[in-house]
């Protein structure tokens, strides 16, 4: 009994840094998603941020009007949720097959460069890569645009041109992310206990029976957790791939505007505390649902993957 | 002892007799006198608090925060040593700057919402902690505040040299604490005015004159930019644009300060005859892309772009810019678009390299966005708001003190030449700051580039400028926010590709106009009226 | 091609013809990943006027190091700035391993009493957070982080996506009946965690320091927030993204600011400097690479080749 105590105050000891932590740096802040109900004035008397928020007027549901005011909603939140299921299901095939192969290449200093490469996108910021996509793209001197003139075709004017965009932004997404995302499926096949596949090879598995039946179960877990977390982030958006690479191209909104650029634009039109942090709770409290859904999901089908 | 400094100083103040905003018409005519006086006075003025005031033994010794923009200092003990003497010796005040760079944002605003310990921002009308919003959510003090008016009491001197047009109705905001003024503006490049960029050497080279320019307008220079294009070949645009700005030059409207960010909707019309005049639409805000104007703009663009004189870059807002930026310097364009500043023409002919003339659109005139271009504001978290003011007065009338925030000191920084010219030495590149957006620059020497006499000119070129019907009105879509955020967004879909001719207005503008409504334009603008007519009643127009 | 011929395969591997499959796909990707790099580095070394007249370009007009120049011309700063980055992100890097592991470790142990807690606790912050404005008061005014290299570290001292997947990688690599065994045998928690725990997770704590690294070296917002205008602890991203902050504003406010910005925006090779600077980002932290690489596949070679 006196052991069973010690080990939890121990095991206690051990979270206590990280708690205190999450506790000073994430849960005081949490008490500024009230301004989501404010409307934030300075407290001339004695300003400071508390006591501006503490004496500002409530406003109820006010500062989340404007993300429902719009003619667009409906367009702005199919493409936000559209692209990101698309992408949670295209990364998670990419890149489990990539780790898999990365894996099975025999010659293991190749495989380190292979490895190395793919994650140099992860350095280019979206801005960069912007300007990557332009010298393809641009109206008057990219590559395919000289390339359909001196061919005599008709010139694609991509940048007030929509119906491009899925697919430009697609490839975009998953050439910066799937590199990155690869290498935590890579390090989990990693730690996979290597004596198991000797004995799945001395019993004669070949090795398509050892990927199925003992690389992807392990697995299972690193693609659940990552799965439940990206669900959690269906109604966010990559600001930067949205915004910088189209070039912020107002032709492109019926396929390039989402929740983050649409928020962004509101904010400089109409800098308000209040409506960004109403934004991002709107946004949190969708993730917060999908996440707890996608949780209980999992963990009806494997109890040891889920989240908690 | 407080109370003497008050006092003494309330006596200064009333000899001088001030003109702050909403003064009664008595004042305004001695205010008048004041302006020019200010043309005439400057350099030779004596500056508060200098001795014969109070002593700065009688004040208690404090620190002073200021967040300026736009700097590229590195290094600025040796200016802070120099100044910090000369400020306690006259106000007892040790000052520490927060030089902040062109980055300045997300940190000023974030200080300001934090409510830091820090007693004077940098504010204008174009950055985050704009002017209008950050004075109407209570972050800065009002200064003419009648119960506690700290103009009167500490900066008398500095108000009666700023352009009347500043202190009366260009820095007086609808404030947290109402009607007033909430920040000093900087008397620096006041004016507005847009003025088309032509490459001299290339007009020339296809037989034009710069007459032919200025006798016409945007809709009359087909014919020359046709010749240009048929002569420079295929890949040259004649017509190098921001399609925002091109589309004010050409229609003659006004940024209303208050309109959104991303892409202004309202439209003010100026007589480009007489800007301080009402057009026949008088003083109202409207739908800018319903107007005959506006069609008629867009028309004229399209075409344009379909000849081949507009670059298809120029339609994208990222894009755009830098491109605009590279073709300014290579000299590929014939005719640009420009925000005058005065003297920019030669600035702009030494760094290109080639002769580059500005032909004006209209008279220059001052609207509310550049009167309040730069200006600096007193925190409300500030706990000495009284020295603050102090410090403003003397730094915007004391020309050793200006000159040392923003030249540095004298024999190390830069020297001076037989004239009085400053001539920058090498240490120089460790403090710049940004000039116009520290104070009054009209008290510093001039620079050698700028040569002798050139505050005079200055003066007077602004002093012609006029100010126009709706000069100090600043929209406030607080109370509509959610359709602001609606139209912004529908107008950064269509406002640069129509603007620069990238789709056909025919079929685009209709659309477009049906999109706006949906979007609750009309509620928006309805307001905006709504709050000009209150504006101008208030301002006894 | 000798060489290669006569070199044993692995026997538990999969075919040839496959695995040249793989190799050609994995080098199609690897080349999309590598192109746009090399694109990078060749406008960094494009002229001014090569970018105006012909645009970005692989073949540029003409080439040029007016770029570097530039941005060497801020001199001892920007030394001092790539020794703060190197501080920051090592010394970062560690403090965040160690409270990392140790509470998702933790998290790890099914036996622990509070263990769904803080897992909720953890996973609550990755959801909701207060936004920018609270955060930046409680860091800057209750804690007081400014100017120090503990400003910069300390507001991202923790991620909890980082922290969910270590203990994913402990579920899947450490066995239960290690711990046990190792309890019977009367080894201490932080005994067993430091001594048995840790070196068989490497390729996890490998993964999740490489992440945690990279964080900390492209940081350049929270830098911005906490050390801004303090040279001395000023690290490299952040001294470059604000030089390159400062050219996009002039150019965007440039009717605003008028001739001065003109005057300043000419002075500077802004295309060209932009890649610059991405280089000079990227070739540093590119190098530290295979240091965790190592832990990351060294494991792979003795999992699969044994067989």
């Amino acid at each position: 009994m006196k052991g069973k105590t010690k080990k939890t105050l121990l095991l206690t000891t051990m979270v206590l840094p990280g708690a205190i932590w999450f506790f000073l740096l994430r849960y005081i802040p949490m008490a500024g998603m009230i301004l989501a109900f404010k409307d934030y004035k300075v407290y001339t008397k004695a300003p400071s941020f508390w006591n501006n928020m503490a004496n500002s007027e409530w406003v109820g549901f006010r500062n989340f009007r404007f993300l429902f005011s719009s003619t667009d909603t409906g367009k702005i939140i199919r493409n936000t949720i559209g692209y990101n299921v698309l992408w949670i299901i295209l990364g998670l095939v990419l890149s489990v097959g990539l780790a898999i192969m990365l894996n099975e290449i025999t010659r293991k200093k190749v495989a380190k460069t292979y490895q190395t490469l793919m994650f140099f996108p992860y350095f280019l910021s979206w801005v960069v890569a912007s300007y990557f996509v332009l010298a393809f793209l641009d109206p008057t001197r990219g590559l395919i645009t000289s390339w359909q003139m001196n061919n005599g075709m008709d010139v694609i004017n991509w940048y007030h041109e929509p119906k491009y965009w899925p697919v430009i932004l697609t490839i975009c997404n998953v050439w910066k992310n799937t590199g990155y995302s690869s290498i935590l499926y890579l390090a989990a096949i990693t730690g996979i206990d290597g004596t198991q596949y000797e004995a799945a090879a001395i019993d004669g598995a070949s090795k398509w029976q050892q990927i199925k039946n003992i690389t992807l179960p392990n697995l299972r877990p690193m693609i659940c957790i990552l799965l439940i977390m990206n669900v959690g982030k269906i109604f966010n958006a990559d600001f930067g791939l949205f915004y910088s690479v189209p070039m912020n191209s107002g032709s492109l909104f019926a396929t390039t505007q989402v929740i983050d650029t649409f928020v962004y634009r509101t904010m400089t039109a109409t800098s308000n505390i209040g409506m960004s942090t109403a934004a991002g709770m709107m946004q949190q409290l969708v993730g917060f649902v999908c996440i707890m859904v996608a949780n209980k999901v999992v963990s009806r089908i494997d109890a040891d993957s889920s989240l908690f | 002892m407080k109370k003497r400094l008050i006092a003494s100083l309330l006596a200064a103040s009333m000899l001088f007799g001030l003109a702050a905003c909403g003064n009664t018409p008595a004042n305004s005519s001695g205010s008048g006198s004041q302006s020019s006086q200010s043309t005439a006075g400057g350099n030779d003025e004596k500056p508060a608090g200098d001795g014969d005031v109070t002593p700065a033994s009688d004040l208690d010794p404090v620190t002073l925060k200021m967040w300026l923009c736009g700097n590229n200092v590195s290094d600025d003990s040796k200016v802070l040593e120099e100044l910090n003497k000369i400020l306690q010796e006259k106000i007892n005040v040790t000052l520490e700057p927060i030089w902040d760079t062109w980055g300045f944002g997300d940190n000023v605003v974030l200080s300001l919402q934090g409510g830091e310990d820090i007693d004077i921002y940098f504010t204008c009308s174009w950055t985050a902690n704009e002017y209008n919003k950050f004075a109407r959510d209570g972050y800065y003090v009002r200064l003419d505040d009648p119960n506690n008016n700290l103009i009167e009491k500490y900066a008398s001197d500095l108000w009666s040299m700023l352009p009347e047009l500043l202190t009366t109705t260009g820095a007086c905001v609808n404030g947290k604490d109402g009607y007033g003024v909430y920040a000093v503006p900087g008397y620096k490049d006041i004016a507005t005015q847009n003025c088309w960029d032509v490459n001299v050497p290339l007009l020339e080279k296809y037989g034009y004159t710069l007459d032919d320019i200025r006798n016409t307008d945007y809709f009359g220079f087909g014919e020359i930019l046709q010749t240009v294009k048929d002569g420079e070949g295929k890949d040259f645009y004649p017509l190098l644009i921001e399609a925002a700005v091109l589309e004010r030059m050409a229609t003659n409207s006004i940024i209303v300060t208050g309109d959104s960010g991303t892409g202004n909707f309202m439209s003010y019309y100026l007589d480009p005859t007489d800007v301080s005049k009402e057009t026949s639409y008088g003083i109202q805000l409207l739908n800018k892309y319903a107007t005959e104007e506006f069609a008629k703009y867009a028309e004229k663009t399209r075409e344009y772009y379909l000849k081949g004189f507009i670059d298809p870059a120029m339609s994208n807002a990222d894009q755009a810019n830098e491109v605009r930026t590279a073709v300014q310097n290579s000299g590929e364009y014939l005719i640009g678009t420009q925000s005058y500043s005065m003297g920019f023409e030669l600035t702009a002919t030494r760094d290109r390299g080639f002769e580059v003339a500005m032909v004006p659109c209209t008279d220059p005139y001052i609207d509310t966005t550049s009167a309040q271009g730069a200006m600096m504001a007193i925190s409300t978290a500030s706990k000495n708001p009284e020295r603050a003011m102090m410090f403003l007065n003397l730094l915007n009338t004391d020309p050793e003190i200006m000159t040392l925030m923003c030249y540095g000191v004298e024999g190390v920084h830069y020297n001076k030449t037989d004239d009085g010219c400053v001539e920058f030495t090498d240490e120089s590149a460790n403090f710049k700051p940004w000039v116009n957006g520290v104070g009054n620059v009209t008290i510093l020497p001039p620079t050698v580039e700028q040569g002798a006499g050139f505050y005079d000119r200055f003066k007077a070129y602004y002093d012609t400028a006029k100010d126009i019907p709706i000069l100090g009105f600043s929209y406030d879509g607080s109370g509509v926010d959610a359709e602001m955020s609606a139209v912004a967004n529908v107008v950064a879909e269509y406002l640069m590709p129509l603007c620069s001719g990238a789709v056909d207005p025919a079929q685009k503008l209709p659309e477009f106009l049906k999109k706006l409504e949906e979007n609750g334009i009309n509620t928006v603008l309805d307001d905006a009226n709504a709050q000009l007519k209150s504006f101008m009643e208030t301002r006894g127009n | 091609m000798q060489k290669i011929s006569k070199r044993v395969r692995p026997v538990n591997s999969v075919s040839k013809p496959v695995e040249l499959l793989f190799h050609i796909i994995l080098i199609f990707f690897c080349l999309c990943c590598v192109v746009p790099f090399v694109f990078v580095i060749i406008i960094s070394f494009t002229s001014k006027q090569s970018i105006a007249e012909i645009g970005y370009s692989f073949v540029p007009k003409e080439w040029s190091l007016e770029a570097y120049k530039f941005a060497f011309e801020m001199g001892e700063q920007l030394w001092r700035s790539y020794f703060n980055s190197f501080f920051i992100t090592i010394v970062g890097t560690v403090c965040t391993l160690v409270v990392t592991i140790m509470y998702s470790y933790a998290l790890f142990r099914k036996d622990f009493k509070f263990r769904t807690f803080f897992t909720f606790f953890c996973f609550f912050t990755m959801i909701f957070g207060g936004g920018l404005a609270p955060t930046y008061v409680v860091c800057k005014t209750v804690l007081g982080l400014s100017n120090s290299y503990a400003a910069v570290i300390i507001p991202m001292l923790l991620n909890p996506f980082n922290l969910i997947v270590m203990r994913t990688f402990f579920q899947s690599s450490v066995p239960m009946e290690l711990i046990d065994a190792a309890a019977i045998d009367g080894s201490g928690e932080y005994s067993t965690l430091f001594r048995i725990v840790v070196p068989i997770s490497k390729p996890g704590i490998a993964t999740v320091g490489l992440l945690t690294a990279l964080a900390y070296w492209n940081e350049w917002f929270i830098p911005q927030l906490y050390v801004m205008g303090d040279a001395k602890h000023m690290p490299l991203q952040y001294l470059l993204m604000e030089m390159q902050k400062k050219v996009d504003f002039l150019v965007k406010n440039s009717s605003m600011i008028g001739a001065d910005a003109a005057s300043i925006v000419k002075t500077m090779p802004q295309n060209s400097l932009r890649m610059a600077l991405v280089v000079m980002i990227v070739i540093p932290i590119a190098f530290a690479y295979p240091f965790f690489q190592r832990y990351i596949i060294a494991g792979l070679t003795i999992g699969s080749v044994k067989g």
